[in-house]
């Protein structure tokens, strides 16, 4: 996997458009800094644990690494679907002050099944720092458009990047199940 | 909130359960040594040697829960496991069954018929073809590397020319000879392209200088890039001969095309063994996997990749593959001594001795599985010593 389809990977699993259609915003149509920082930081540590814990974890599931990119490739199809059915993520309830981090920023927005899955993956391919760099990365982008009100930022344009995000998820998944497939 | 939780984290479980499930089962690799290793060998080789019949033929298929044999033949399966006893012999260091090899072989040899400057051996109710005549070539090779006995060179010759007559100028080999009218027959054969281009390259080592590599590299080419095509394979064959060809050549007749095609064949041969490892054959795994797969399907996947194992040893850019290639070698010898069947196995059935060191598929051995899976585990064997030794 090169730099840069593992930068695209992550941002397309994290789907900063639609993660960020999800945040929650202060009365000035921007994100709550600490909610956003925090949440991130918590997927960032997620997806850093499971990467560096991921040789461990599929020997103890009995699974090549070269399998689970297939595994992860097949989340990462069924992930890249419902993105492009629902572009937009469901409006959560909302628990009060830094918890919001925790729910729904951390979970279920940034760690969905398939950026749990290719964290996995990355982390018995292309090792921990490759892919704590490349997460962090994508969650930058988050953060940088979390500073940005919502007013220039139309609803459409976030709803649509989050389809094309959708779609580059769908073509690294496939790309990851294809290359699981034929990796020796 | 907590409702939204629950229902977040019951489909997460759920996709994950389902992932495991259907997608990535375990894979079960039994760890074995090199000695089980040996001593399944053993097993397998007298399999076929105690249920050799009088006239050279084997015993061509067994079914052991109806307690039948099959009346089938087919002589490039004849020729094959020939050539599996001689590697048996060489691999092994057991002499003494070259005499029993010698005994297919004289059924081959019995039915020599002389074509426009070459011979070729015909089956009975066959024709002559291609793949029966390039194993019948690679079971005389393996027979000088066991004894060192010229004695049939000059037949290897002549049935080495009778492949070149099959050759066309791009690489493809046509799969029979036709009598009749004294031609080749635009066919190909599933495998017998690949045996040819082996037959050919194992000749160049036993008469360097002759000509025979420079032939095989054509029709490995012709393999690497042409044949899936023109034989309307939806995917690329995995060609366990042409694995072997490979090897054959070695890095000396290695270029980019050969190169990339190793890669393919062991990829095609790794997912081959990844998947095959994720077979129970039980409750949902049943309907999931099926059954393990035929034991000539994933003995030839094994035969495949430890003749990849012995290229990338040899051939430094193919290295990265080595720690890949060989678990997957190992596991395949682990999975296929595991389902070998025992003598307490064999007890259990009206005739033991046609159980005892087979590989079934739903209760039916067939010669060709005995023999890949024979020659897989005795090319699988060296990597396991060598590990041994490693720790």
């Amino acid at each position: 996997m090169t730099a840069g389809l593992l930068a695209a990977a992550y941002i397309a699993a994290f789907n900063v458009a639609r993660t960020r259609l999800g945040v929650p915003e202060n009365e000035g149509g921007r994100a709550r800094r600490a909610v956003l920082a925090g949440g991130a930081l918590l997927a960032l540590g997620v997806v850093a644990a499971l990467a560096a814990a991921s040789g461990p974890l599929l020997r103890v599931l009995e699974i090549t690494p070269e399998t689970f990119r297939i595994a992860a490739g097949f989340a990462g199809v069924i992930a890249a679907a419902v993105v492009l059915v629902v572009p937009r993520p469901a409006a959560e309830p909302l628990p009060r002050h830094w918890r919001a981090a925790l729910w729904p920023v951390a979970f279920p927005l940034l760690l969905g099944p398939e950026v749990l899955a290719l964290a996995v993956a990355t982390g018995s391919q292309e090792g921990v720092a490759a892919t704590v760099g490349a997460a962090a990365g994508a969650l930058v982008v988050l953060f940088v458009l979390g500073f940005l009100p919502r007013r220039p930022l139309p609803d459409r344009v976030l709803v649509w990047a989050s389809r094309v995000l959708g779609a580059v998820l769908l073509l690294v998944a496939l790309w990851l199940a294809v290359d699981g497939i034929r990796d020796v | 909130m907590a409702r939204r939780l629950l229902l977040h984290l019951t489909l997460l479980g759920l996709g994950f359960a389902g992932l495991r499930l259907a997608v990535v089962p375990a894979e079960v690799c039994p760890v074995v040594s090199a000695v089980q290793v040996s001593h399944a060998a053993d097993e397998a080789a007298a399999w076929i040697v105690r249920n050799m019949r009088d006239d050279g033929r084997y015993l061509y298929g067994y079914d052991r829960d109806v307690d039948e044999t099959s009346a089938q033949y087919n002589g490039t399966r004849h020729a094959g496991v020939t050539m599996s006893l001689y590697q048996y012999a060489v691999a092994a260091g057991r002499p003494e069954v070259v005499a029993d090899a010698d005994r297919g072989l004289a059924f081959m040899l019995e039915r020599l018929t002389v074509g426009p400057g070459w011979q070729a051996w015909q089956p009975p109710g066959e024709g002559i073809q291609l793949g029966a005549n390039a194993l019948f070539v690679a079971a005389l090779v393996m027979r000088r590397d066991a004894t060192g006995d010229p004695a049939y060179d000059d037949v290897m010759r002549a049935a080495g020319r009778f492949l070149l007559a099959q050759q066309q100028p791009d690489g493809r080999m046509y799969a029979l000879w036709d009598e009749a009218t004294g031609e080749a027959v635009p066919v190909s054969g599933k495998f017998a392209t690949g045996e040819a281009a082996w037959a050919l390259a194992l000749l160049e080592g036993e008469f360097p200088g002759e000509g025979w590599g420079r032939a095989a590299l054509p029709t490995l080419d012709y393999l690497a890039l042409h044949r899936d095509r023109d034989e309307g394979n939806l995917t690329r064959m995995p060609d366990h001969w042409a694995a072997y060809s490979l090897a054959e050549v070695g890095p000396a007749g290695l270029d980019g095309v050969r190169r990339a095609y190793a890669r393919q064949l062991a990829g095609y041969f790794g997912i081959r063994l990844r998947f095959e490892a994720q077979r129970r054959g039980t409750g949902i795994n049943l309907w999931l996997r099926w059954v393990p797969g035929t034991p000539a399907g994933v003995g030839t996947a094994g035969e495949g990749m430890a003749a990849l194992w012995r290229l990338a040893r040899a051939e430094p850019s193919l290295a990265d593959l080595l720690p890949n290639v060989e678990e997957r070698l190992a596991c395949f010898a682990g999975m296929m001594v595991s389902r070998q069947a025992t003598a307490a196995e064999a007890a259990g059935y009206p005739r033991p001795g046609l159980v005892q060191g087979a590989w079934f598929y739903r209760g039916y051995v067939q010669m060709d599985d005995v023999q890949h899976v024979l020659s897989g585990l005795l090319a699988a064997r060296p990597m396991l010593e060598q590990r041994e030794v490693a720790g």
